[in-house]
């Protein structure tokens, strides 16, 4: 195909993907220079983004006035980490067993999966606190990864189910006749083919764990030592002042495990691995 | 080993029968070939032998064991795909070596049985390779070196050829013809290409609709046709069909007047009246010029070694032809053509045909 622009479609073109960068980053850049600033540079009028008070200071004293802070980054990233296991052992059995097998009730099964994704955790979480309280999980972190996973899977199975259709039957096919059984056959022939699938929900269930705790976190779970960064953020909250300099620096170097963790798995995410299977 | 047969075997997709009652006995050592059109049930049929489709009655029996519940290994069974279906995250060797893996099969064994194979294939130079990285025909020799490599009593093919090109295929024909010569195994192949089935088997399946039509050695189905379809489809270009009506029959000939020719007798023998309707089949390549037949040629391929003429007898019906290299034609300029009785077969109303008197034994073949 050929890709043909005049001057001013590509000004044009540049233009929406500026402005489309400018509404998410800006966020991110605000909250880097509030973090950079003392607390009482803070409110200057008129706005100023580059003032001569600049330090990197909050990013240590953060550490300082809220001693617990890198617990709650941990326990953030444990917790996404345990969501994002718990969540895959559910979804590639069941994305491969809705992608492959027919049998009464599969596709009412998948659309009741999707509608739970539609009702949404918070709909759910005075049911879901009792449940908890029953169960005896209240302020255990099963109460904030058990949930967590719990909504992950549906649109894990719909990820994950689309990515195993594209899999060529006969590669199946082809390791049964050779006698492997449907176990052997799916960690040894589909799982590694559909490694790159896997990797996509992997990240997006990832990203969505960390991004989604804390409504149970708040909910579920009132110690501090099980708390995750969002809900542990509160501790900047002060009697009279909110150290929301330190607040962002904390946030900043929050959100870094998951960007790292995108920075080593997105090279996974490479069309072509199947590439040689079947003749296209 | 690797003696097969299948007893009035069925299959059925909810309400459609797509294989009608079948037997068939296909013997150790033999290449058979399925071949119909798309649709006939022949690559159902293969995979009902292979054990990846459930039959709805009847009995698959290899070496006089009822199989019909035996997972494809236990049959003895393997299968080349039409879509070769090589594992892409494993090397050549990998991929060669994955029935033996299934097996456990100790490494000394894997190492020894994959060379050999990859010394029948010619792939030696590429076990490291990723099947991503190989031609067409190096892929679908890796496919087969998988089928292969555990030594089964039946083959399976399901078109495997049929995503190379014309050359690649062509040369794979014969290198899998010689693969046949040298494992001697019973080998099955499903293809839609009747130039692949003339060429290869010993015996011959034809299929439509779920119903063997015929089946026998390929110059048998070409001299011996039993019906108009497998006459049609043997054979190419197409057997032409004339529409004829009988007005004589002794015990070794039947006489028909063509609605487009004269009267000619063909040495035929089978029930039938004077006045019946039937067809009389004349290969393109049994006319000869000079005949009571007049056509008008159409479109002239002249291909070198041979000349196909497409033409339409005076009535309209379409006519083939094939002659000589040499044979200067034009299209639109009326020729008379004709046939002798001999080379013609007959062909009822339904289809059926009238038995030649042709001895295939002096046609230097055993049936």
């Amino acid at each position: 195909m050929l890709n043909k622009y005049t001057w001013w479609e590509l000004v044009l073109l540049y233009l929406g993907v500026a402005v489309f960068l400018m509404f998410v980053l800006a966020p991110f850049a605000e909250a880097f220079a509030v973090s950079l600033r003392p607390l009482d540079g803070l409110f200057n009028i008129p706005y100023e983004f580059i003032t001569d008070d600049m330090t990197f200071e909050n990013y240590s004293i953060m550490w300082k006035s809220v001693p617990n802070l890198a617990l709650y980054i941990w326990n953030s990233f444990f917790i996404a980490c345990c969501v994002t296991i718990l969540a895959l052992i559910c979804i590639i059995p069941a994305a491969y067993s809705f992608g492959r097998f027919t049998y009464r009730g599969r596709d009412g099964l998948l659309a009741m999966f999707l509608g739970i994704n539609m009702v949404g955790a918070a709909v759910l979480i005075i049911p879901l606190y009792k449940l908890m309280l029953t169960l005896g999980l209240l302020n255990t972190y099963w109460s904030m990864i058990i949930p967590g996973a719990a909504f992950c899977v549906p649109t894990g199975i719909f990820l994950m189910r689309s990515y195993f259709l594209r899999i060529p039957k006969e590669l199946e096919e082809a390791a049964y006749v050779d006698g492997a059984s449907r176990l052997y056959t799916l960690w040894r022939v589909i799982l590694p083919v559909a490694l790159p699938g896997i990797m996509v929900v992997t990240i997006a269930t990832f990203i969505t764990a960390y991004a989604q705790q804390f409504l149970f976190a708040l909910t579920f779970n009132s110690k501090d030592a099980y708390k995750p960064l969002p809900v542990g953020l509160y501790d900047f909250f002060g009697h009279q002042t909110v150290h929301w300099n330190e607040l962002m620096a904390a946030s900043l170097v929050g959100i870094s495990p998951v960007l790292i963790l995108y920075v080593f798995l997105q090279r996974y995410i490479v069309a072509g691995l199947t590439s040689g299977a079947v003749k296209e | 080993m690797g003696q097969l047969s299948l007893r009035a075997v069925t299959k059925s997709f909810d309400k459609a029968e797509v294989i009608k009652p079948t037997n068939l006995d296909i013997n150790e050592g033999e290449f058979v070939v399925f071949v119909g059109p798309s649709g006939c049930g022949k690559s159902t049929m293969l995979r009902m032998i292979a054990g990846l489709e459930e039959i709805t009655s009847g009995e698959i029996v290899i070496d006089d064991k009822v199989v019909n519940n035996l997972a494809p290994v236990k049959r003895g069974i393997s299968m080349v795909f039409q879509s070769y279906a090589l594992y892409p995250h494993m090397s050549v060797y990998e991929n060669i070596a994955f029935p033996l893996r299934v097996a456990r099969t100790p490494q000394a064994d894997v190492d020894r049985l994959v060379s050999r194979a990859a010394d029948v294939l010619k792939l030696n130079e590429r076990l490291k390779h990723k099947p991503g990285e190989l031609s067409g025909g190096q892929r679908q020799r890796v496919a087969i070196g998988r089928a292969i490599v555990r030594e089964p009593k039946v083959f399976l093919f399901d078109e495997p050829l049929s995503n190379l090109d014309a050359a690649l295929r062509a040369e794979m024909r014969v290198e899998l013809k010689r693969l046949h010569g040298q494992l001697k195994n019973t080998m099955i192949y499903v293809t839609h290409d009747q130039i692949e089935a003339m060429t290869m088997a010993d015996k011959i399946v034809v299929l439509r609709d779920g119903v063997i039509e015929q089946c026998g050695s390929p110059l048998e189905l070409y001299h011996k046709p039993q019906n108009k379809f497998v006459a049609g489809f043997i054979g190419n270009p197409n057997m032409n069909f004339l529409p004829a009506t009988i007005t004589a029959i002794s015990p070794a000939s039947v006489t028909v007047k063509l609605n487009d020719g004269n009267e000619c007798t063909l040495p035929v023998s089978g029930d039938c009246k004077i006045g019946d309707e039937v067809s009389v089949g004349v290969r393109p390549a049994d006319f000869h010029s000079g005949g009571n037949i007049k056509v008008i040629p159409d479109v002239v391929e002249r291909l070198g070694n041979e000349t196909v003429v497409y033409a339409n007898t005076l009535s309209g019906a379409p006519i083939c032809i094939v002659t000589g290299g040499m044979v200067t034609m034009a299209g639109g300029k009326e020729i008379a053509v004709g046939f002798e009785g001999q080379n013609a077969h007959l062909f009822r109303a339904d289809g059926s045909a009238f038995e030649r008197n042709v001895n295939l034994n002096e046609l230097e073949l055993t049936a």
